[in-house]
């Protein structure tokens, strides 16, 4: 349960972190640890190489822009974003979900850039940020790019990040509308859960649009195209109804994996529970603009 | 004076524990001392084409590699039947099962050079299930078994020659089939149990020293003299040159028990001749041993008034690819499944079966939680059947105070319906919480602490310090401190004059071992018997060199009174002797022939617990929450209540984990969650929010002021007890364990 052989290096710019991987060519970057370092224990990843990336200043930003943008930076750990005012103000559903995440441990260390990039399908933050329509800053040698979470994760334990680029901010607009999360687990990981997002008109009457995502049932977050669209448009009045009618269609068009979290049509009445709860949730919440 | 008491009644181990001085395993250093990092069969069952480990040992580090054919020639050790390799040779037969052991300077590089083993496999036909390794065409796990009589447990094995079958048991009372033919109503019940690991939070660590003719040996090991025997007729080694020293232990619930890879690491220092140091992950002690799943098919007759007139139970149990101690976890589950009920006619047969998975083992009441849940399950859908209040059912079949269960098992020797009160009460007296009426009661009685088997010994210094040397094992349990107090309060003594050796068979007495809620009585009966008896060589000189009358003389704190005056030890000591030294050395034996016989009838006492649960259930989700517990037991009496409420409620717990969470997963063979990230255990947010422990004492229990044996009682009816209460309210019976949300979930479906 130790780690094979491998060399460290705390480079202090994301430029220098960059670079230091590129001399090596089979680095990796590291934070928390709280993920890569166990599965380098179990020896089923090798690196030569690993880049920490907590000397590096300024990753562990968390802000609201002036184009009403929250940014946080990637190094952030879950305890940070769920005791952060800005995100206590303005995404609380956020900060509850971090402050739940796995265990005391984790959220100390763990962030949620790691989170990410490690491609965990039964993880709790991807499906939010990809409800939120989170957008992922990754810096490398070749220049900086924007990916949006729903295209990041590409399988299981798999994203689009080229193993040189660098994790370093995550963008997303600053909530209109209710934020609801809900998760369901008997173990370690979430087996299910559902993150949704209602943009909301001037007058908080009226859902705009809707983001629904379900995690942890295929390789990557899904959304709920049918629920969506039957939300767009809608008064609050209007939603349950609304979603009970499309919810057996858009559940059948998910993909379940069937493992030990349990077996397709569980899992998939747990996103039909979950999301119900969300919107009762999100109905009972009484948006203010 | 009382803030020396305080501190003096605090568990000496609680405070090097809490300070990170206490000594385990792994925080121990030989000279010279070299890493072993064990290689692992992936094959389920296979036959060993070639070893190649030559690449593995030209690794700059690297002392040697360990492989059976080095060992081949020792032969097969075990504690009941002798039929496991001290590491695999010609073949494995589980995920798990250790093939090399490669011994470098460094445990890094031994994990490393581990990597470089070459192993050739070649699958063989696999029984991975209780059902394949009966049916008809199985593969034959082991070929032959040889038994070992009374070698570790009183009897032996009774295999089944050319079948899977390692032991069956089998106890018949009165006529079964007449009275079911009598019966007004006849209920049968089918259970199933899955394998569990033990998941103590220190995994398998030991040191071996092998030097020429002797061997030294540091293990958790909470049966130090069954290490002691096992390593002395493998290696052909005299008794007294194996020494096996046992520092603290960070938990062992059965899973340290008999002896599990001591051979293999004493291998290991054989083959280097140097001290040779394994310390297991949990994931590999996950694969060293776990308790034994059950298929229980359980049926009971009634008449008219819901009296039970006939009882029979059939066991099958997944002992795992080497039976270990599965025999007796099998014949235990056969006496545990009766209950602390009355009934005229039984017929019980308990077999142990081998599958190709992680061995069996001795695990927190071998075989009771099996038992318990089909029986006090099965207990429920009786009543229910008959249209009975469950526990008016129970009340009306329970045995009495006195009266005997078996015809060859000790009289009850408490009430159980009192406990079932203290557990109803404890709902009642609470601050009500809810009207909920979502409630489910089990109960049990165990047959532990087999064998009055132990010596202490307790040597009285001059100054009046007391050090006390017994073969029990500190596993967290408190044992230390109790033999600690019991010689204490023998010879009446403040508690902080007592040390208690760290266990050494080298300088402490032989006793069979920690285990089967023992420790209290039998070891216990050890120490104040020695206490008794250092007591007895002071008054005697007192008497002698004094000139008084024995019987005027009394032991006071820090000396002996002789009713004038009060003697210190120092002048009994002085004076007797002649110089200002010496000791007494008291020496307490306990045998089945102790207190003239009465320690010989088993079992020594009835470990028995009653448990009440309250239950929500998230009928959307399936999901359980227990809200509420009470859990009583009948200890006789409570010598550390701290202590003895920690045990009662760690038990719980663990059953609580057993009945929701945990079970350690095979698919073909393949174990899928042995790792500490995907197997559950409950966490203290688990725990439910009202729990109450209830320990009953009469003093009525063999041990020393009447205490009885405890710890593994309260583990017993969670899992029955969150069931029935799920049956009662929600109208669904779960058979297999653990209930998860899905199970719970699927049955609310179907009844719906």
């Amino acid at each position: 349960m130790l780690p094979s052989p491998f060399e460290f290096e705390r480079p202090s710019t994301i430029t220098d972190a960059v670079r230091a991987f590129g001399d090596s060519g089979d680095g990796m970057f590291y934070s928390g640890g709280t993920e890569l370092l166990l599965a380098m224990k179990l020896r089923v990843i090798h690196t030569d190489r690993l880049i920490d990336i907590k000397s590096i200043l300024g990753l562990d930003r968390i802000a609201l822009t002036d184009a009403n943008d929250i940014e946080i930076g990637a190094r952030c750990t879950h305890n940070k974003i769920a005791r952060d005012p800005v995100i206590r103000q303005y995404v609380p559903a956020l900060s509850s979900l971090c402050a739940n995440v796995a265990n005391i441990r984790v959220r100390s260390v763990g962030t949620i850039g790691g989170n990410l990039c490690f491609g965990e399908p039964h993880a709790d933050p991807p499906t939010m940020l990809a409800a939120l329509d989170a957008r992922l800053v990754l810096q490398g040698a070749s220049g900086t790019r924007l990916v949006h979470v729903d295209d990041f994760i590409k399988s299981e334990l798999e994203t689009v990040r080229e193993p040189d680029e660098l994790l370093t901010v995550i963008v997303f607009p600053r909530p209109t509308g209710p934020v609801t999360y809900r998760r369901f687990k008997h173990g370690e990981r979430p087996s299910v859960n559902v993150a949704m997002v209602w943009s909301m008109d001037a007058a908080a009457s009226t859902i705009t649009s809707a983001r629904v995502r379900v995690g942890a049932l295929g390789s990557r977050p899904q959304p709920l195209k049918g629920v969506e669209d039957a939300l767009r448009g809608l008064s609050v009045a209007e939603v349950r109804p609304a979603i009970e009618a499309v919810l057996p269609t858009a559940l059948d068009e998910l993909e379940v994996n069937e493992d030990r979290h349990g077996a397709a049509d569980y899992k998939r009445h747990l996103a039909r529970v979950l999301l119900l709860r969300n919107a009762d949730e999100a109905i009972a919440a009484g948006w203010s603009a | 004076m009382s803030g020396i008491d305080n501190m003096g009644s605090v568990r000496p181990d609680l405070i090097e524990k809490v300070t990170g001085r206490a000594e385990y395993v792994t925080d121990l250093t030989v000279p010279g001392m070299l890493h072993g990092f064990v290689v692992r069969s992936p094959a389920v069952h296979a036959r060993i084409v070639s070893i190649d480990s030559s690449v593995a040992r030209s690794m700059d580090g690297v002392v040697d590699v360990l492989i059976g054919e080095d060992v081949a020639s020792f032969g097969n050790w075990g504690v009941v039947l002798k039929d496991r390799p001290i590491i695999a040779t010609d073949r494995v037969r589980y995920v798990g099962e250790p093939v090399a052991v490669v011994i470098a300077g460094t445990i890094e590089i031994a994990e490393n050079a581990a990597e470089l083993v070459d192993v050739e496999y070649e699958d063989l036909p696999r029984a991975t299930t209780i059902q394949e390794a009966l049916a008809e065409e199985a593969p034959l796990i082991h070929e032959h078994h040889e038994n070992l009589e009374d070698f570790y447990f009183r009897g032996g094995a009774r295999p089944t020659e050319n079948s899977n079958i390692f032991h069956t048991y089998r106890s018949c009372v009165g006529d079964v089939d007449a009275a079911e033919a009598a019966a007004a109503f006849i209920h049968e019940d089918h259970f199933t149990f899955p394998a569990i690991s033990h998941f103590a939070m220190e995994p398998h660590a030991v040191i071996a020293d092998f030097r020429g003719d002797s061997l030294t040996v540091w293990a958790g090991a909470q049966t130090p003299s069954a290490v002691q025997k096992v390593l002395s007729r493998l290696f052909g080694l005299r008794l007294a040159r194996v020494r096996v020293i046992v520092p603290f232990v960070g938990g062992g619930f059965g899973g340290k028990a008999s002896v599990k890879i001591e051979p293999l690491v004493a291998a290991a220092s054989w083959k280097v001749q140097r001290p040779v140091r394994v310390a297991q992950s949990i994931a590999e002690s996950m694969l060293t041993c776990r308790r034994l799943g059950a298929d229980i098919t359980i049926r009971t007759a009634v008449d008219a008034e819901g009296r039970i007139i006939a009882n029979s139970a059939k066991l099958l149990l997944d002992g795992g690819a080497y039976s270990d101690t599965g025999s007796a976890v099998a014949t235990k589950s056969a006496n545990r499944i009766m209950g602390p009920y009355v009934v005229p006619n039984v017929r019980l047969e308990a077999c142990a079966v081998y599958t190709n998975t992680v061995p069996g083992a001795a695990f927190r009441s071998i075989g009771g939680p099996q038992a318990v849940w089909a029986k006090e399950s099965h207990m429920d859908n009786v009543a229910a059947a008959i249209g009975m209040d469950p526990a008016e059912f129970r009340l009306l079949n329970l045995a009495s105070r006195g009266e005997r269960i078996r015809p060859d098992l000790r009289a009850l020797d408490m009430d159980m319906s009192e406990l079932m009160g203290r557990v109803t009460q404890s709902f009642a007296s609470e601050v009500k919480a809810s009207d909920r009426q979502e409630r489910g009661l089990a109960v049990a009685a165990t047959d532990p602490a087999n064998t009055p088997i132990s010596n202490a010994i307790v040597r009285l210094k001059i100054d009046g310090s007391i050090l006390v040397s017994v073969s029990s094992i500190e596993v967290g349990q408190g044992a230390h401190a109790t033999m600690g107090r019991i010689a204490a309060q023998t010879l009446k003594q403040p508690i902080s004059a007592v040390t208690v050796l760290r266990t050494d068979t080298s300088v402490a007495p032989y006793d069979w071992g920690t285990g089967a809620s023992r420790s209290t009585v039998v070891v216990g009966l050890s120490v104040e018997s020695a206490a008794l008896d250092a007591a007895d060589q002071i008054l005697e000189m007192v008497a002698d060199v004094w000139e008084l009358p024995r019987e005027n003389l009394l032991f006071v704190e820090g000396g002996v009174s002789t009713g004038s005056e009060v003697l210190t030890f120092h002048q009994i000591f002085h004076r007797s002797l002649g110089v200002d030294s010496g000791e007494v050395i008291g020496r307490g034996a306990i045998t089945p022939r102790s207190k003239k016989g009465a320690l010989a009838e088993s079992p020594l006492f009835w470990e028995t617990s009653a448990g009440l649960a309250e239950i929500v259930v998230d009928e959307d989700t399936g999901e359980i929450h227990v809200p509420r517990y009470a859990s009583a037991a009948d200890v006789g009496r409570v010598i550390n209540r701290v202590a003895a409420e920690g045990q009662d409620e760690g038990a719980a717990i663990m059953g609580l984990g057993h009945a929701l969470y945990e079970v350690l997963e095979f698919e073909d063979g393949q174990p899928i969650n042995a790792t500490p990230i995907d197997y559950s255990i409950p966490r203290i947010s688990d725990v439910p929010p009202v729990f109450d422990t209830i320990l009953v004492e009469n003093g009525d229990g063999p041990g020393p002021g009447g205490a009885k044996g405890m710890g593994e009682g309260a583990i017993l009816p969670v899992a029955p007890a969150i069931a029935n209460a799920l049956f009662s309210t929600y109208g669904i019976r779960i058979t297999d364990l653990p209930m998860t949300p899905e199970k719970v979930w699927r049955a609310l479906q179907k009844r719906n």
